[in-house]
């Protein structure tokens, strides 16, 4: 960190008259440095690094923004109802989340639905062991919006809590442990309800 | 003397130099933000958990960050009125300890994000063992780990700092750490892909293409937001290290006040980013501030 001291130094030495160079380092002892002939502009290092970070964070973004592009093609359809899902999420009934989800597993094939309702059951129990230590109740059970169907694109093996993982953007804001509520994203979390909730949510928006 | 009317007509860029007034206030600012965040989570007991605990060692390494860039410019002002001799073995060695505080700074902040990742990341994946992975205990015992390797790495890079062999591997440290930082979210990002797919694909629901674009801003802002405030530093180390007589390199270390600057910035946006982000925090500051008044 000699630098530090040697650049702070300097900018000290501008006020004063008196230097501060005793903190020795070797490096404080440079020859002057010539200012003939540069070719290019004397900023240029400055100038190419913020332009090269900009570059890269832009970049960064449009990766980023590729990779979370759904891409389902039958989507087109069913458009508008992001808005209500966003408002599914104030109006959602928080307090039978177990509820919906059992009945959301109607929707869902019935292969999975077996292994639903095992993750269910399991979800109940270690809810049960956990409510002590949780304020808001029914932390493990707002994990389970995850579609069974999932590809399990990430989880090799077929295990309860690894298969019906979600992320927290589509969890209900149950619970402060389980991260915000905008885990990702800075909108409230989507919440897929029963056909009966969701319904009457659009009432309330339309 | 030689040196000091060399360093006068050494460059012809001259240093930029950042009013202190400014300095000071941005400063402060990020100190008092980074205090209130961690009063609040020490005040309410639903935010004792492992990532508010995360985000309170960010909040430290901010605190400590704008701490550095405030004594320093006290110490320089105090060498200005003389209160302070500049030779004496008592000022290196506190200059020796405030650089030790700085870098303490960055490595904590390198490492509180990449346990807040870590710790996201083990939220979406292993959601149900969640509790039994991450416990209260064991996220303490990781920040006394994390904190006590910063620390002694501080230490040692202070110490030995014109050595070369402590340069490069601090600066290899935050690029490989943002990318690794970066790996943890977009496997986050690819499955709540898959799941709006999932979504997307039920009769009755769909997924908004915005939804997706939203995680991908505040994800960049994230990593934009660090890489922006401090890689600007860390290649100054690397220049003053490598290239000090180029005159391009000169050139940009004469920016050197800007650069600390910014790191004092990235002290104010990060509570934003993610302390503020919580409710249950939010709502604990408006409890704070009410009861005050």
């Amino acid at each position: 960190m000699s630098a530090l001291r040697l650049i702070s130094n300097r900018t000290s030495q501008q006020a004063l008259s008196n230097s501060d160079y005793t903190w020795e380092y070797e490096y404080y002892e440079y020859g002057p440095v010539s200012f003939e002939g540069l070719k290019a502009h004397k900023y240029s290092i400055v100038i190419g690094f913020w332009v090269g970070l900009a570059v890269f964070v832009i970049f960064m973004f449009f990766v980023l923004t590729l990779l979370t592009k759904t891409g389902a093609p039958h989507q087109d359809n069913a458009e508008p109802s992001e808005k209500r899902f966003r408002m599914n999420s104030f109006v959602a009934d928080f307090g039978r989340p177990l509820e919906s989800e059992r009945v959301f597993s109607r929707q869902i094939a019935e292969e999975s639905q077996s292994l639903f309702h095992f993750c269910i059951n399991e979800v109940e129990h270690l809810d049960k062991a956990k409510k002590s230590q949780k304020g808001p109740g029914l932390e493990s059970n707002t994990h389970f919006q995850e579609v069974p169907r999932s590809s399990g694109m990430f989880e090799e093996d077929l295990n309860c809590p690894t298969k019906f993982n979600i992320p927290n953007f589509v969890n209900t804001e149950q619970n402060s442990s389980l991260g915000e509520d905008d885990l990702l994203i800075s909108e409230p979390p989507i919440i897929l309800e029963s056909k009966s909730v969701m319904q009457s949510s659009h009432r309330i928006l339309d | 003397e030689n040196i000091s009317d060399f360093s006068l007509n050494i460059t012809d860029c001259t240093q930029v130099v950042v009013p202190e007034e400014v300095f000071f206030t941005v400063a402060a600012a990020g100190i008092l933000e980074n205090l209130l965040v961690l009063i609040a989570v020490v005040r309410n007991k639903n935010l004792h958990l492992p990532m508010y605990f995360f985000i309170c060692s960010l909040a430290i390494s901010d605190m400590l960050g704008s701490l550095y860039k405030t004594l320093e410019n006290i110490f320089i002002i105090l060498c200005k009125m003389g209160y302070l001799t500049r030779r004496g073995d008592f000022e290196k060695k506190l200059d020796d300890a405030m650089d030790s505080m700085f870098i303490l700074s960055l490595l904590g902040s390198i490492f509180s994000l990449l346990a807040i990742a870590a710790d996201r990341y083990i939220t979406i994946f292993y959601a149900l063992r969640y509790h039994n992975i991450m416990t209260l205990r064991r996220a303490l015992v990781i920040l006394a780990i994390i904190w006590t390797f910063c620390a002694g790495s501080s230490i040692a890079i202070a110490l030995f700092s014109y050595e070369a062999a402590t340069v490069i591997p601090f600066t290899i440290l935050f690029p490989l750490m943002m990318f690794f930082i970066l790996c943890l979210y977009v496997h986050m990002f690819l499955l709540a892909r898959s799941h709006a797919k999932k979504i997307a694909s039920l009769p009755t629901s769909t997924v908004h293409q915005r939804t997706n674009m939203k995680g991908a801003i505040t994800l960049t802002i994230f990593l934009g937001v660090f890489l922006c405030c401090w890689a600007p530093f860390v290649l100054h180390i690397l220049l003053a290290r490598f290239c000090p007589h180029n005159p391009y390199c000169a050139c940009y270390m004469s920016i050197f006040h800007v650069n600390g600057t910014l790191i004092m910035c990235n002290a104010i946006i990060d509570p934003m980013i993610f302390a503020f982000r919580s409710p249950e925090l939010r709502s604990t500051f408006k409890k704070m501030f009410c009861c005050a008044r």
